[in-house]
């Protein structure tokens, strides 16, 4: 399982399925082998195998990155239902693949942004780009602004970034490439960027890397109330916490 | 960038200390620093309030509080030209260009305050080497090769008991490691990746340490369970992200592609985890936790992935279904879109997320790990449909918790167990039945003592709860 989301709004935990296709809500207390509230499975979904998925609790929506395009769908849809728009298209500049692919996406209910990371190339020799579109955005849409370049440190992504509304910035982990036998990142390190960033910008900070604490790093998530980052690693197979006040 | 100060720095109460008044002061200078160009004049003043530094405002300074104590730098001190940055692009105005003159705050140093790591192995998978006596473990939270010997058994008191040899390190390319297989005849390792490298990886006996594989072969993304034809010299893998099986010649090495593939909607597999075969009948069985897909006929361009035995990859859109838990049987020489010949599932069979698999021909019996059970069900060997098992092991005796790997020990009539769940690999006596306790038992570290993190990926903060949530 490659995402999950808590909806702290309606107190729900969402994670996609690629195996069979699905997005299922949770209860946020749910525990054992409980089953969930809703499925979102079928021949009308357009989902194929999502791996990801961004929640937009404040206007009730879920984003799913399939491939080359993002589908929505109302928080509460419950069955084999059709999304309620679908971003895609040359002109969204959305791409494909699997590690460097568009797999993840935040939601800025703050300022009504989307922000899809995107993979330019494949594997080790692809690089990321952090799309920022309207948050209603629907279509063969050009995106807001594009962050992109060697300055920015977007090389190979992690796992699946987050956002942090409140002061508008995009928390990536970024895992540059597999240096060591197949197994190890070691230039793996969170970079920090602001939503309102465009093109080629370095981030505004980087945390535990590069040739820092991290192997292979892959989700992140944020406590903000103790002004920390919540960080996994594959090969570490380990959960870190960072205290960065200077973040919040 | 936010400031912290406004927790930390208090506008009242009594004095703390002069010292601590000043380090909380020089930290809030430093944190102004560290704002960097984003911040605006507004904020920079509001800051200096509270840092007691504006002679205009009545608010002043009388206590700080430390930051809290951690391991890495909490605020780094930039170089003088840092804050000549930071003036200048503030002088500058509306013309500066913040973005342009951005000073990354390097924190590439800090270290976690806190970490949850499991520091024992969880067992996988399990084989044993007959010709040395020797039980081969599986470990996928330390990534390793485990080899003990046979007979070894943990005593109650002891924290764990040490291996007799390990394989282990970056050069093995040994991660996630939850299939296991020993060549009878010379004792060769097989072990199969389940997740980040696609390669399985053959040991030689001798194979010890940081050492690379004798050889491997590339494999499809997510295979599981390993089963060896050793007349027919034939290999056969589970691919869990495929829904398929792939049959390799057993000596094939490198980019060599499979034989045959069984794929297809016809298959009913979905989510394949254990194999096991039954040479005698000609049969494999495969269990199922479920989910499954259809392909779409799209093929990678390049390597053995672009052969017609390699499975397809590509989801159609909207075909995503759940099954119920299952094993699935087919004939040896399948290939292609095939039925199975019979199907176990429903609610008499309890199957749950059955992994590991083993047949018992002299018993006529389908040995399964159910891994969400923590139990082993015992089926006969042509059961079909929603068949009750025939008998089963569960129970605290039985010290099994999320069973995974099952290995039927025909030369000493026994049969091993690895628990995902406890850290242990638990051996019992063929036939044995209901809540019984194991002829022995090797434990990796404390019975009791159960992170079980394992293979992280996303994460997420539950701040009703306060509580992190970790998919394994």
């Amino acid at each position: 399982m490659h995402s999950i989301e808590y909806d702290a709004i309606h107190d729900e935990l969402l994670v996609p399925v690629p195996f069979g296709g699905a997005i299922l809500t949770f209860r946020g207390g749910a525990s054992g082998e409980e089953p969930p509230l809703r499925v979102i499975q079928g021949s009308q979904t357009r989902l194929e195998a999502p791996d990801r998925l961004g929640i937009d609790p404040v206007n009730n929506e879920i984003f799913v990155p399939e491939g080359r395009k993002v589908l929505v769908f109302p928080r509460e849809t419950n069955g084999n239902v059709a999304p309620v728009r679908a971003l895609e298209g040359p002109q969204t500049k959305l791409g494909g693949g699997f590690t460097a692919g568009v797999g993840v996406i935040g939601i800025d209910s703050i300022r009504n942004l989307l922000v899809a990371g995107s993979g330019i190339g494949q594997g080790d020799n692809g690089r990321l780009q952090l799309l920022i579109f309207d948050r209603k955005a629907s279509g063969d849409t050009k995106p807001l602004r594009n962050i992109n370049g060697p300055k920015t440190m977007l090389t190979n992504l992690g796992g699946p970034f987050t956002l942090y509304p409140p002061k508008g910035k995009i928390i990536v982990p970024i895992r540059g490439a597999v240096t060591v036998n197949k197994t190890m990142a070691v230039d793996s390190f969170v970079g920090v960027y602001d939503i309102n960033d465009d093109g080629d910008v370095a981030p505004e900070m980087i945390l535990g890397g590069p040739r820092g604490v991290f192997q292979m790093i892959r989700g992140v998530a944020v406590n903000a109330k103790h002004k920390e980052l919540i960080i996994s690693d594959k090969r570490l197979n380990a959960v870190l916490t960072f205290h960065v006040p200077e973040l919040f | 960038m936010g400031i912290s100060m406004q927790d930390r720095v208090k506008t009242s109460g009594p004095r703390r200390g002069r010292w601590t008044g000043a380090l909380g002061v020089i930290c809030a200078i430093c944190g102004l620093l560290l704002l960097g160009v984003h911040s605006t004049t507004r904020e920079l003043l509001s800051a200096g309030k509270y840092a007691g530094s504006d002679p205009t405002t009545a608010v002043r300074l009388v206590s700080a509080e430390p930051f809290a104590e951690m391991e890495g730098e909490a605020c780094l001190w930039e170089p003088a030209s840092a804050s000549a940055a930071l003036s200048s692009s503030l002088m500058q105005g509306a013309a500066a260009s913040p973005v342009a003159l951005r000073r990354t705050l390097d924190f590439s140093a800090r270290k976690p305050i806190r970490t949850i790591r499991d520091p024992y192995s969880a067992f996988s998978a399990v084989a044993i080497d007959h010709k040395n006596n020797e039980v081969i473990l599986a470990d996928e939270n330390l990534f390793q090769i485990a080899v003990y010997d046979r007979l070894a058994n943990t005593p109650a008191n002891a924290k764990m008991t040490e291996p007799k040899r390990l394989i282990a390190g970056d050069k093995t390319h040994i991660e996630f490691q939850c299939g296991v297989y020993v060549d009878p005849k010379t004792g060769d390792i097989y072990a199969v990746n389940n997740d980040t490298v696609d390669d399985m990886v053959i040991f030689s006996r001798e194979a010890k340490g940081n050492v690379p594989p004798d050889r491997s072969l590339h494999t499809p993304h997510g295979t599981f369970g390993i089963a060896v034809h050793e007349e027919r010299e034939e290999l056969f893998l589970t691919v869990q992200h495929d829904n398929a099986i792939v049959v390799y010649r057993k000596y094939a090495v490198e980019e060599e592609a499979p034989i045959r593939l069984i794929q297809g909607d016809r298959t009913l597999l979905a989510d394949p985890h254990g194999i096991a075969i039954d040479t005698t009948s000609k049969l494999i069985y495969v269990t199922n936790y479920g989910a499954t897909k259809s392909f779409e006929q799209v093929r990678p361009a390049r390597g053995s992935a672009a052969q017609p035995t390699w499975p397809l990859q590509d989801a159609a859109p909207g075909t995503g279904r759940f099954y119920p838990p299952s094993i699935n049987v087919y004939r040896l020489e399948d290939s292609g879109d095939v039925a199975p010949v019979r199907v176990i599932t429903g609610p008499k069979t309890k199957i749950n997320w059955a992994t590991g698999l083993a047949i018992d021909k002299d018993r006529n019996e389908l040995l399964v790990a159910n891994d969400m059970g923590d139990e082993i069900l015992v089926f006969n060997l042509d059961a079909s449909g929603d068949a009750a098992p025939v008998r089963m092991m569960k129970g605290p005796k039985t010290l099994l918790k999320n069973p995974t790997g099952l290995y039927l020990d025909e030369v000493n009539n026994e049969f091993w167990v690895t628990n995902f769940g406890n850290r242990t690999a638990t051996v019992y006596k063929r036939g044995a039945d209901g809540d019984t306790a194991p002829l022995r038992l090797i434990r990796s570290g404390p019975i009791d003592s159960v992170p079980m993190l394992g293979n992280p990926h996303p994460v997420a903060y539950d701040t009703k709860r306060e509580q992190i949530l970790v998919p394994n």
